[in-house]
């Protein structure tokens, strides 16, 4: 017998039959939940979360991870077939930057937990860890109630909360923008994931978002509801604030989450993209000479003041439904990105009231995080009052915006157009840099507005008089005449005056002029103290 | 026809009527104004549509959310 070996002719020359494997194993992947349970998903009005991941990210650019997790069903050694993990994710582009997504995959066992060697998604998943590591925008795409109390019997033993925490969803929020979109029902875990992001969003009609659902609320508490009315958009959007927007269908969610996105950097360590404005820096619009009525008992449109400063349709709104009495938008000044905090004088005279205390401090935190330049576009009478206010504790979290406004560093401008009175007015300048306060002709300020400190303060003079009201209203007169704005910036106590046309020109050279110190303090912002 | 409430974006008391029952309201149109935070805040129809009925009186206090009159479209 010769030493030589002779060549099996049935073997394969090549590894293609691993490669046979590998399709089948992908095939398997992509099948999801299979044709029934896809279809089931559809009538819902659902996509799927690869036809999601699809529809979000830059055409052909998604390379998925852990496309082979999963449960394998075999024959002896031979593989039948794979069920999938119940989580696609992987890196893609939106708008030709790298961004990690990732989302549950609703068609099989309703997206629950999967248990493998590592995690795919959900709290410190391998898609949080790309984000982390490649400092690169998140994408959540939730559509799952998180754990099962059927993993005691998988496991043979209960986990400690936390075990599986949030750790790195909170290191994120320092680090890269997070977006989160509630796509189905959310409760749990990823309920909670959908709150850790610098803005969140879902869609009327198929989303809903809870702590925990109908079942539990109903064994806890003998309360029957529905779905809807626990965790529907009016609830968890409009009246709770919980979820930042909401939308009419799943594509213009993800146009909305590609419109968010344009505005952030990649992470902390970047400025946001600047765009080429085909808009004149030096716009002057002739309609702001006269928007603020000379009646001060009369409301105007803040909104379309802000239309006309910001660069043209640059312009998208962070919780819309929510707070109304305050307006925050993400827009563009000669293309550079600014947040715009305005009041809203059609709602409640523009007063601070609780939802538009929390709806402040986020958006200046996230802007603050992400190195946007503020613009407050103040006309604050002061805290909102009255019982229902104090019961809320509008002073504590209106307390909060003023605490958080003053731990900003970024560069900020204010811009007074009509009153800024209090405590809440307090909140709207820029007291760890230059504290530039513009002011309309309109402005007035003060620690209180004259027409209810007045009353206060001259209560038992007005009192003795023959004609009370008329003493008030002589009162307010006097002391209205002393309080014109001009007065104020003769004393350099507000550092300039202009033309309310002039306010895009004067607002763009500034923040033009802030980019130097933009650019050399990048980075994480440091945390101190103890929010009050 | 199908009729719907209006409701007040804000607690205050209703300082005007400004529409009549059987008026043609557009979307944007004012429908009373409401004194809240000594200012006087319209209350704006998002929906076009008829006036069927007031359920509110000037002077009387409403609060957020409260519907303040029906309109049909």
């Amino acid at each position: 017998m010769s030493g030589k070996t002779t060549p099996d002719e049935t073997a394969p020359d090549d590894w293609s039959p691993e490669v046979e494997e590998l399709r089948l194993r992908q095939r398997d992947a992509h099948g999801l939940g299979g044709a029934e349970a896809v279809a089931r998903h559809h009538e819902r009005g659902r996509l799927t979360i690869r036809e999601r991941v699809e529809h979000l990210v830059d055409k052909g650019s998604f390379r998925e991870v852990g496309t082979l997790t999963g449960q394998g069903k075999y024959d002896g050694p031979t593989l039948k077939s794979v069920t999938p993990a119940p989580y696609v994710m992987g890196l893609a582009s939106i708008d030709g930057r790298p961004v990690a997504v990732g989302g549950e995959d609703f068609t099989i066992r309703g997206g629950s937990s999967w248990s493998g060697d590592r995690k795919k998604g959900g709290q410190g998943g391998f898609i949080e860890d790309m984000a982390a590591s490649y400092r690169i925008p998140l994408v959540n795409l939730i559509d799952g109630s998180g754990g099962s109390v059927t993993s005691i019997n998988k496991r043979g033993h209960s986990i400690f909360p936390g075990v599986h925490g949030f750790e790195r969803s909170v290191e994120l929020l320092g680090k890269v923008p997070v977006v989160s979109a509630v796509l189905g029902t959310a409760a749990g875990g990823p309920a909670g994931r959908a709150i850790l992001s610098h803005w969140s969003v879902m869609v009327d009609g198929t989303s809903h978002v809870f702590a925990a659902g109908p079942p539990v609320v109903e064994r806890s508490l003998g309360q029957k509801i529905s779905k809807e009315d626990l965790g529907g958009p009016p609830i968890a959007v409009d009246h709770a604030g919980t979820i930042d927007n909401r939308v009419d269908s799943e594509d213009t969610c993800f146009a909305q989450i590609r419109r968010f996105l344009s505005y952030m950097p990649s992470n902390v360590w970047e400025l946001p993209p600047e765009s080429n404005s085909s808009d004149p820096a030096d716009r002057c619009d002739e309609e702001l000479l006269r928007i603020v009525p000379r009646d001060r008992r009369k409301p105007y449109n803040m909104r379309k003041l802000i239309g006309h400063i910001v660069d043209r349709d640059s312009i998208f709104e962070i919780q819309p439904t929510y707070g109304k009495a305050l307006i925050t938008v993400l827009a563009r000044m000669n293309g550079k990105v600014v947040g715009v905090v305005a009041n809203n004088p059609m709602v409640y005279g523009g007063a601070m009231d609780v939802k538009a205390a929390r709806k402040q401090i986020h958006f200046v935190e996230m802007c603050d995080c992400f190195h946007i330049p503020l613009v407050f576009l103040v006309d604050v009478p002061g805290f909102m009052v009255g019982k229902d206010a104090e019961a809320a504790a509008t002073l504590r979290d209106g307390m909060r915006a003023v605490y958080v406004g003053l731990q900003a560093t970024v560069p900020t401008y204010t811009v007074v157009i009509r009153k800024c009175y209090g405590m809440a007015g307090m909140g709207t300048t820029e007291k760890n840099g230059l504290e530039l306060k513009i002011a309309w002709p309109s402005a007035e300020w003060g620690s209180l507005p004259i027409e209810g400190g007045v009353a206060a303060a001259f209560r038992r003079e007005i009192a003795a008089a023959a004609d009370a009201r008329q003493r008030e209203r002589e009162l307010e007169e006097e002391l209205r005449a002393l309080a014109s704005p001009f007065r104020t910036a003769e004393a350099f106590g507000v550092e300039e005056i202009i033309d309310p046309r002039e306010t895009r020109p004067y607002l763009c050279r500034f923040i033009d002029a802030a980019q130097g110190k933009l650019r050399t303090t990048v980075g994480p912002k440091a945390k101190y103290g103890v929010r009050p | 026809m199908a009729n719907y409430e209006v409701k007040a974006e804000v607690s205050g008391s209703v300082w005007k009527i400004v529409t009549e029952v059987g008026q043609a309201l557009e979307a944007g149109d004012t429908l009373m104004i409401i004194e809240s935070m000594k200012m006087e805040i319209p209350v704006i129809v998002e929906q076009g549509g008829t006036v069927q009925r007031f359920l509110v009186d000037e002077s009387a206090a409403v609060n957020e959310g409260q519907a303040v009159a029906v309109l049909s479209t």
